[in-house]
């Protein structure tokens, strides 16, 4: 099912430009040369800042290493990984503001960091922890600067803005100052900014951040459906599970810039993570059930199993006709714990 | 046409963003006023002193102080509020959002933020400038009014070029507000002739830190002053200086590149 880890070496480098696939990256087909960057460093104290204004010391960093993958029209990949893993430097290689120093890289038969205005025109990037709204004038005058420099026709963006009005419910937010803004409705705003030019390919780096369970929902159904009427393609870079699950049927993921995972989500869930946890609250304190599974943790009156996936019916249904139970859920481990068994392996 | 467009789009904005802070147009007026008028009082003390100044009559500088503070306008309303920006947004990371456009990067990094009020300076330059003119009796004929526009628009390009490069620094040192700060009190001194300086200063007004040929050459256009040496050298340092600064924005863009991951 799933793609293997690692994949092997591409013999398919001539598909550059085939109606196939939408994204091909690979910065760096023979490892030995993985791109790098400097960066500037300096050890902390006062001295050392001091000694920086005369000389700067600086290292090379490789962000990316074993990353290869292509990605076809109207596909959503989820990128995952801890911070650091180099997700961010990939989205950015994709959307041309890193220069790869080895391999190729295409998205929509251009090279990303030509920066073609074609390419430029039918791309966005929408980073859930910098904003592009200006803070103190009302939001449809920044639209309306992504209108001037996108060069939309009025017609265009008039329907543009309705179809978004009518997925995000923008209408109210429209008029004012985006300062004024939750940060819900920035990001709702944000988003709706960063669209009114009809991309194909969205690069999205953490969306939701920081948005509230409700506000989370509502920008993933938006993101769902704007790839289901436009066919856009999409990466999508997450620290929130629930992003993936609802988006992504496809995951990469990467660590140290190396990839550790390229496949399908199901595969990645019961690969990496065949349990699930169930959490039981009982009218009884200090309950003993071991029986049932491993217990986790038992605080009070409340006690986490992990059981089998396979299992979780079955358990599920003793549990609530032994024991007095208040309340039972059931969960899949949390990002975090699935993508550690990835890298344990 | 397109450019024109996105020039009055971010015009519009500057003026929308002033009217969030209304009091700030007063603010500015009153300064502008105070400033103008230390600077008439500063040129009355000197020439009540002595009649020439380096060569200038007291009419000359006043049209020379109309100069200084027209481009002091630009460079305040355009310039230096962009490339504070675009400092900011390097070293924030915001400035991906504008390399993602399909426009020019250079060109939106420069009129990114407009201060709008400081249009005050440009206009009471302009008045200061036609009201010395007015007061000499009009003597410029069309060789010295186009000449002039020639020297003004080279000097601007200059001033700009040059702010451009400093600016782009940031794409290798990330915080450098201070240079900037050290051009802005540069600047100060082109409110007299730079003829008027020890020679060493002057070489540095002139090449080091290009005030001369944003102020004081196009002041010397119209009082009759300009030499074809420094209207060939202006138009010759104004290509130079346009060339050089794309140059090194593409270098920059390609170290902002490379650092930003």
């Amino acid at each position: 099912m799933g793609h293997p880890i690692l994949p092997p070496s591409t013999p398919h480098s001539q598909k550059l430009t085939s109606p196939q696939t939408h994204i091909t990256f690979r910065p760096c087909p023979t490892p030995p040369t993985s791109p790098s960057y400097e960066v500037p460093q300096r050890e902390p104290g006062l001295g050392a800042a001091i000694k920086s204004l005369v000389s700067r010391t600086t290292r090379d960093v490789e962000a990316v290493k074993n990353i290869t993958f292509d990605v076809a029209p109207g596909e959503i990949v989820g990128f995952l990984g801890p911070n650091g893993a180099g997700k961010t430097t990939t989205l950015k290689m994709l959307s041309g503001l890193l220069h790869p120093t080895a391999g190729e890289i295409s998205v929509i038969g251009h090279t990303p960091y030509a920066r073609h205005k074609d390419f430029l025109n039918r791309i966005t990037l929408v980073m859930g922890q910098r904003n592009q709204l200006m803070w103190d004038i009302p939001v449809a005058d920044s639209f309306e600067r992504n209108r001037a420099i996108y060069r939309i026709s009025h017609g265009e963006y008039n329907k543009t803005l309705d179809e978004l009005n009518a997925l995000l419910d923008l209408s109210d937010l429209l008029s004012k100052p985006v300062r004024n803004l939750s940060l819900g409705e920035r990001m709702k705003c944000e988003i709706a900014a960063a669209l009114l030019h009809r991309p194909q390919v969205l690069f999205l780096d953490e969306p939701t951040i920081g948005l509230d369970v409700t506000m989370q929902r509502r920008i993933r159904a938006f993101l769902g459906e704007y790839n289901r009427r436009h066919s856009a393609t999409v990466l999508l870079t997450s620290h929130y599970m629930a992003d993936v699950e609802a988006l992504c049927k496809r995951v990469i993921i990467i660590h140290h810039g190396e990839l550790l995972f390229d496949g399908d989500l199901n595969t990645l869930i019961e690969r990496f993570s065949p349990h699930k946890t169930i959490v039981v609250d009982l009218e009884v304190e200090r309950a003993d059930l071991s029986a049932y599974g491993d217990v986790v943790t038992a605080e009070g009156n409340s006690v986490t199993l992990r059981v089998p996936k396979t299992k979780t019916a079955d358990v599920t249904g003793k549990l609530l006709a032994n024991l007095p139970v208040i309340d039972l859920t059931v969960e899949d481990p949390p990002i975090e714990e699935v993508i550690e068994q990835v890298f344990s392996n | 046409m397109y450019y024109l467009k996105l020039i009055w789009i971010f015009f519009r904005i500057g003026l929308l963003n002033e009217m969030a802070y209304r009091v700030n147009f007063y603010v500015q007026l009153l300064q502008s006023l105070l400033s103008l008028g230390t600077a008439i009082a500063g040129l009355a003390i000197v020439f009540s002193h002595t009649d020439t100044l380096g060569g200038w009559e007291a009419i000359d500088i006043l049209a020379l102080l109309g100069v200084f503070m027209f481009v002091g306008g630009v460079i305040g309303m355009v310039i230096s509020p962009s490339m504070s920006q675009l400092m900011d947004d390097v070293r924030l990371g915001i400035f991906d959002y504008t390399l993602t456009k399909p426009c020019d990067a250079q060109f939106l990094a420069s009129i990114s933020q407009i201060r709008l009020w400081r249009i005050i300076d440009i206009l009471l330059g302009a008045g200061v400038l036609i009201a010395a003119l007015i007061y000499r009796g009009l003597d410029i004929g069309p060789r010295e009014a186009l000449a002039f526009a020639f020297v003004l628009c080279t000097g601007g390009s200059i001033i700009y070029s040059f702010w451009l490069m400093l600016a782009t620094l940031t794409f290798w040192f990330l915080r450098i507000e201070n240079i900037l700060h050290i051009f802005q009190s540069m600047y100060e001194a082109g409110r007299w002739p730079i003829g008027i300086y020890p020679h060493w200063l002057r070489y540095i007004l002139t090449f080091l830190v290009p005030v001369a040929f944003a102020i004081t050459v196009p002041a010397e256009a119209l009082s009759g002053r300009l030499t074809p040496d420094s209207l060939i050298t202006s138009g010759l340092l104004c290509v130079f200086l346009v060339v050089i600064s794309r140059w090194f924005w593409k270098r920059g863009l390609k170290n902002y590149s490379g650092a930003s991951a």
